[in-house]
């Protein structure tokens, strides 16, 4: 009778809606984990059950025959190296000069802020062609260079705002009180706004880190050099070396097949953005809120 | 004031044109190696003592597809290989091809920027826009003289095609075309099933649709389950091209094809025998006979059902079935015997099917335009190259260690694929000029003890299928006829249709509905165009 009453209770009203909410999130959630685990069970399903399309939700034939084949690939692996470096540097990079871009576009006191946020909202308007932009980028001698993932990432302007926006709102009290203790501008920026900014260094350094560990665009113009490709690119280069390919080659008696081989290099791909995600998550709701509220 | 406009509009291109040919001039010398002399460029009379000046370029740029083996990279082995053969290197850098889309976006970013490959392989009529941007190098004054292998390949009829479609209307040859002088696509229908069964090869449509019928209810792989499809294809109504052609329907890979109907020619989408095919297909598309997922299916799902033993009938290439026959042995143990099918004609359509024939006479290679006389004549000897025979199986087995090892008879044998440290073979003769017997050579190549059983029947069906091919009337018209009406050529509407008539979702009177559209939507201007160029060629 009790037990009765409790679930009445905790069904009625606002209860009943959260649970409601609850479950589609969960149903949500599930869903978007279905590919995943499919690729996941294709990875390590043999070569016959991938030929028939067998495997669903679990590995049929459970084989390691397609990571180690995947993993054993130096140029795989290389790729991966890439990809990490240039995410890390890039994002480094990329939070530097937008501290050192927004912190003054923040400030009503500095003269060219108008002028220069123009130019910066321009550029989120008026993209570059792509022909212009690709021999722009060859004239600065970045084809084929492995800075051609890195520098052009630097700057968006939407990030820019986004940071701007929370700059903005950081007391001017403090800063005040941080220059009369005798603080210069960047001693206040470095010393003081930044260490209470993490919320918005964490999610605008997710944003840039999303799109540069994801690049495909970009190195799939400049970049010809296969020892420069990256993780992206070699996935887009595996998920293709089996298509429609009419040449006749020697039958190789391997226990993988493409679709096995595009799942291993799908998950690893996956996989770092899947670790770090977590760790960046709570700081990642709050800052992503800055830019709503705050023009 | 239009006329002003025009003006401007003229003033515009001749600065534009002006600019293209700046750029040419600049990449020409730009890529120039140090050892070229340029005085043969310089007078650019040809006169013999010049001609002696003539420096070859240390290496040239060639590109085509790379299905993801390593590039070909300059002092690498394969560039030593083609050093050691043609006198200058060759390199051939990683380009994403998939399925030529990034690859003509790759080229033609790298055209504009002056930074093109000496000679590459042009897709879906790309070579067109090169053409009138005067990105291509002429070749028709070249061509004898410095590719003579290439000049007699090629039959005179095709060349004379070539130079019909040039784009520029001055009837010169920009470009080289594919040589395939066999029938490579057919229907391959599982011979062992038949017999299981008791069933006799079927001739007639009525008796196809019986095997259909005995291949979906008879459990022909003897498994106990009615899993068997007993035909299909791809999705966009691909890769069921022979089904189209019981009704004389000209079709390639799924691409609707011009051919004559009533003495003239005519997009075969838009005639009754695609109205009758498609309504026949709906038909056993209804009964299940047809694959349900067919229009699903990409080619990994399709190729996938026929290498697990599920498949009766299937249209492909007869010289790569033995590929599937030991997929299926692999997966289930089962020696699967893929048999041509004869071309069967539809009811009503008495003597009407057919195989089309493959396209000899699709553009093929260009070479980029350059006035460097030693460029120009390095780029002509790859073309040659890829044309001489004698080549061929050189350019096929590549470096010794990396493609092939020699076996204790002095054999050559193909080592297994790894696109880890194979470098692209970048030169093939056999992706440029094919016929019946280098495909059987192929073949007889890569027959070992586990798989010669497969292959054999590979090499029966290759040979067994040369009698049915046919050349169409529209063989080789140019991309040029669909100029502005870019969904006619993408056959985006006969997609729609042909989908959901075959799926049932459309009843087959919706099919005339389809052909007033097409008209309407450009059809009657293409088909204008494509007329007007059939009886140009055959003036």
């Amino acid at each position: 009778m009790k037990g009765r009453k409790t679930v009445r209770k905790a069904l009625s009203g606002d209860s009943l809606y959260s649970f409601c909410v609850t479950l589609f999130l969960i149903l949500f959630g599930i869903a978007s984990m279905i590919p995943l685990a499919s690729e996941l069970a294709l990875s390590f399903s043999s070569k016959a059950a991938s030929d028939m399309n067998a495997v669903t939700l679990w590995p049929v034939g459970f084989t390691l025959e397609s990571w180690k084949y995947m993993l054993s690939q130096l140029s795989l692996w290389r790729s991966f190296w890439v990809s990490i470096t240039t995410t890390v540097i890039g994002v480094a990079l990329s939070l530097l000069i937008n501290v050192l871009m927004a912190y003054p576009l923040a400030k009503s006191d500095f003269p060219l802020q108008k002028a220069l946020m123009l130019f910066v909202v321009f550029t989120m308007i008026f993209k570059a062609p792509t022909v212009p932009y690709y021999l722009q980028i060859v004239k600065l001698g970045l084809r084929d260079n492995y800075w051609v993932m890195v520098l052009p990432h630097i700057l968006n302007a939407y990030n820019l705002i986004v940071m701007r926006s929370f700059i903005r709102g950081f007391p001017p009290d403090i800063e005040e009180a941080a220059a009369i203790d005798g603080c210069g501008k960047f001693g206040t920026l470095f010393k003081v706004v930044m260490p209470s900014s993490k919320p918005v260094l964490m999610t605008v350094g997710l944003y840039y880190g999303v799109t540069l560990w994801n690049q495909y665009h970009n190195p799939l113009m400049f970049v010809s050099d296969t020892k420069l490709f990256p993780l992206q690119m070699k996935i887009q280069q595996i998920l293709n070396s089996g298509g429609d390919m009419v040449a006749i080659t020697k039958f190789a008696d391997v226990n993988y097949t493409t679709a096995t081989l595009s799942a291993v290099v799908v998950i690893f791909a996956i996989l770092p953005v899947l670790i770090v995600y977590p760790f960046v998550q709570k700081h990642f709701t709050k800052g992503a809120m800055v830019g709503s509220v705050k023009g | 004031m239009k006329k002003s406009v025009n003006k401007i509009l003229a003033g515009l291109m001749a600065v534009s044109l002006l600019a293209g040919c700046g750029a040419n001039s600049q990449s020409a010398s730009e890529n120039q190696s140090p050892a070229v002399t340029q005085g043969g460029a310089q007078n650019g009379s040809g006169d013999s003592h010049e001609e002696e000046e003539v420096v070859l370029p240390e290496y040239i740029e060639f590109q085509r597809d790379n299905p993801g083996f390593l590039p070909v990279e300059k002092d690498g082995q394969m560039y030593n290989f083609y050093k050691d053969i043609l006198g200058f290197g060759v390199i051939m850098p990683y380009i994403e091809w998939n399925g030529g889309t990034t690859y003509q976006e790759q080229i033609n970013l790298r055209v504009t920027a002056g930074q093109a490959p000496d000679v590459y392989v042009v897709v879906n009529g790309m070579e067109n826009q090169l053409i009138l941007d005067g990105a291509v190098l002429d070749l028709t004054d070249y061509l004898q003289e410095y590719a003579p292998h290439c000049w007699e390949a090629v039959d005179e009829s095709i060349w004379n095609l070539i130079r019909k479609n040039d784009p520029t209307g001055q009837e010169r040859i920009w470009y080289v075309p594919k040589v395939f002088d066999y029938q490579s696509h057919g229907a391959m229908i599982r011979q062992d099933w038949l017999d299981t069964l008791g069933l006799e090869m079927p001739t007639t449509q009525d008796e196809f649709v019986e095997v259909l019928r005995a291949f979906k209810n008879n459990d022909p792989n003897g498994n106990g389950v009615a899993d068997e499809i007993p035909t299909g294809g791809r999705a966009e109504a691909r890769w069921m091209d022979y089904l189209f052609y019981m009704y004389g329907v000209a079709m390639y890979e799924g691409f609707p094809c011009w051919d004559l109907y009533d003495g003239q020619l005519t997009y075969s989408a838009v005639t009754p025998n695609m109205r009758d095919a498609l309504e026949w297909l709906a038909s056993l598309y209804k009964e299940q006979l047809i694959d349900p997922e067919t229009l699903f299916n990409d080619k990994a799902a399709w190729d996938g059902k026929v290498s697990s033993n599920l498949v009766g009938i299937y249209y492909h290439l007869p010289q790569t079935d033995y590929i599937r026959a030991m997929d299926i042995e692999n997966a289930t143990g089962a020696k699967a015997d893929f048999a041509v099918l004869p071309a069967i004609s539809a009811n009503g359509y008495e003597g009407s099917g057919f195989y089309q024939a493959v396209r000899s006479g699709d553009p093929q290679y260009v070479v980029n335009y350059t006035e460097d006389p030693g460029r120009i004549i390095a780029c002509m000897k790859v073309l040659d190259a890829l044309y001489d025979l004698d080549n061929a199986e050189t350019f096929k087995f590549g470096v010794e260690g990396m493609y092939y090892t020699v076996n204790a008879d002095g054999k050559k044998e193909y080592l297994p694929e790894d696109k880890s440290r194979q470098e692209r073979l970048a030169l093939s003769v056999y992706d440029t000029v094919a016929n019946e017997e280098i495909v059987v050579d192929m073949l007889e190549d890569i027959r070992s003890e586990e798989n010669g059983w497969a292959v054999d029947h590979s090499i029966r069906n290759v040979r067994e299928i040369q009698q049915y091919g046919r050349i169409i009337a529209g063989n080789n018209i140019p991309n040029t006829i669909y100029e502005d009406y870019e969904d006619i050529g993408a056959r985006t509407l006969y997609v729609e249709y042909a989908s959901k008539i075959i799926s049932g979702e459309w009843p087959i009177e919706k099919f005339d509905e389809f052909v007033e559209k097409w008209y309407a939507s450009g059809g009657d201007a293409v088909t204008q165009r494509a007329r007007t160029w059939y009886e140009n060629l055959n003036n």
